[in-house]
């Protein structure tokens, strides 16, 4: 045990120290100044990002997780192989491949990158969404049956609190992938800090990659830290999993 | 038997190494840029080599100044490069509007970077702005001294459509702006892929757009080009680049190449960019019957 310890300090300090000393190269080589120096250019740019981002990984969330409780429901439990297919076949096309693909039918710009992040996140909220719904134990709906409870009521007293840790794990999963990949955004001219990831990439800049790519990576992190609050404030006590530290 | 086991090892390795030379032993890679102009160019010198017993290796579709720190470390042999875009982001060096005073002078300079420049040609694929020819009279803009006053008059009005590129190198929109006096404004200018530029511009999404000398989409989206009357965009001529040790290795490529930029001229260019561009055929085979075309390859 006091070996796993040390070993799993060793590695977290080694990572920190990664951390440091790349932020260190990057700020000594003054990577980072175009966020100043075009500090309006980087709020449009984030702000663009950030708007993606929400809207996309709304529409997702409005979608996928109705058709998730839709397909529990023993009524249509016969078409939970359409749905899922449709869903995978979304993860599965290259999210660039839609890009190119949506250009013809919604233009160019923001709404076609809007479409392209929607279809990338509907799988693993509908996935999860279905997985929790079902891990839930029979009994406790019997239980419910037994109690007089109406369907609805059962969906909303025990299914969707008792599923809402693996909902929201999905979300959480979807909304971290659709922030990298709102990147691709550029090329269909929605801009996104992908502008300048693009740019650095084409000009061999690396203070524009850096500038571009470092704040993607800490809306991701920042996301992700908010919905784990999110997850902590809606998941009931009792189901809550104990994350060992 | 332990004997002929042990010469395994070798007969793999004398393998490896026959694998890696071609028939005549002669290797080169070829570099390209990422849009159709540099495309061709690739694959037409490809064929030329190939037939003359090389082995070609190509990298495309790479951003100009990452296929040119490829060339200066040796893992591009030689590329089409343009005059300007060397003399200006490249080098850093003022404008210099004779396109022969031009290409000396980035020979010049490049041979510290061991790179040694050839056969320049008369195709001069300049950056140049457009606009549709409707929006061009509807707002009475002919020059970009015209877009200037417009813009300084009317301050966040205009959307203007680039690619990455254009939209940050010395030569290029931030270059104009400076030299005209005039800024679109930061969210004015909505930068995508070079492929959806002018594809913006015919939909109406921008009101101007980055476009080049060569481009078929000119014509065909009945666009008009906006003079460039404080003349600042500097000839781009394209001429071969190469490696000096390839080079010296090589030394038929300069008459093999030359064959190319002797022929080629900004109207063959344009013509062979609409035939990719806006009918859509594939680049290989656009590249191949051009050359034979010109009696530069044997039909097969």
């Amino acid at each position: 045990m006091k070996r796993k310890k040390l070993i799993g300090s060793i590695v977290r300090y080694a990572l920190y120290a990664a951390v440091a000393a790349f932020f260190i190269w990057a700020i000594s080589n003054s990577y980072f100044d175009y966020i100043f120096s075009q500090s309006d250019t980087f709020l449009v740019l984030l702000r663009q990002h950030v708007v993606l981002v929400l809207v996309s990984s709304l529409l997702a969330i409005l979608i996928a997780v109705p058709a998730g409780i839709l397909i529990t429901r023993p009524k249509f439990k016969k078409a939970e192989w359409v749905f899922s297919n449709i869903a995978n076949l979304g993860q599965t096309i290259p999210s660039l491949a839609v890009l190119a693909l949506m250009i013809s039918i919604l233009g160019i710009g923001f709404q076609t990158a809007v479409f392209a992040l929607f279809i990338y996140s509907i799988l693993p909220i509908f996935r999860n969404t279905v997985a929790g719904i079902d891990s839930i134990d029979k009994n406790m709906i019997d239980a419910a049956k037994g109690m007089g409870m109406k369907p609805h009521q059962i969906l909303f007293r025990i299914e969707l609190p008792n599923s809402a840790y693996s909902i929201l794990a999905g979300i959480r999963t979807a909304v971290v992938l659709n922030i990298g990949t709102a990147a691709l955004a550029y090329v269909v001219g929605a801009g996104g800090l992908g502008v300048w990831i693009f740019t650095g990439i084409n000009l061999f800049d690396n203070g524009f990659l850096i500038s571009g790519a470092i704040p993607v990576t800490l809306l991701a992190i920042l996301a992700d830290y908010i919905l784990r609050k999110v997850e902590y404030i809606v998941v009931p006590k009792g189901s809550r999993r104990v994350e060992k530290a | 038997m332990i004997n002929s086991l042990k010469l395994i090892p070798l007969l793999v390795i004398a393998l490896i190494l026959s694998a890696c030379s071609g028939v005549t032993g002669k290797e080169v890679t070829v570099g390209g840029k990422n849009f159709t102009e540099q495309y061709l160019l690739s694959e037409m010198t490809a064929f030329l080599l190939v037939e003359e017993g090389f082995k070609v290796n190509q990298m495309n579709n790479l951003g100009s100044s990452v296929v040119r720190s490829a060339l200066i470390n040796g893992q591009v042999d030689m590329m089409w490069e343009y005059t300007g875009t060397a003399l200006i982001t490249y080098m850093g060096e003022e404008s210099i509007s004779d396109p022969e005073a031009a290409f000396d002078r980035v020979k010049e300079l490049d041979s510290e970077n061991n790179i040694h420049w050839m056969n320049m040609s008369e195709v001069n694929n300049t950056y140049a702005l457009a606009m549709t020819s409707e929006r061009s009279e509807e707002l009475g803009i002919t020059s970009i001294s015209d877009l200037a006053d417009y813009i300084n008059d009317n301050p966040g009005e205009l959307t203007m459509a680039a690619d990455a590129e254009f939209a940050n190198r010395s030569d290029g929109l931030p270059g104009v702006e400076e030299t005209y006096g005039f800024s679109f404004g930061s969210g004015q200018v909505k930068q995508m892929d070079l492929g959806l530029t002018q594809r913006s511009l015919d939909n109406e999404q921008v009101d101007v757009s980055v476009a080049f000398e060569t481009d078929a989409t000119i014509r065909s989206y009945d666009l008009v080009v906006l003079e460039d009357d404080e003349r600042f965009f500097p000839p781009y001529r394209i001429a071969v680049t190469i490696n000096e040790e390839v080079f010296e290795e090589y030394p038929e490529i300069e008459e093999i190449t030359a064959r190319l930029a002797d022929r080629l001229d900004s109207n063959i260019m344009r013509e062979l960019n609409y035939l990719v561009d806006i009918e859509g055929q594939s680049v290989s085979v656009v590249a191949y019957d051009w050359l034979v075309e010109s009696g530069l390859l044997e039909e097969e």
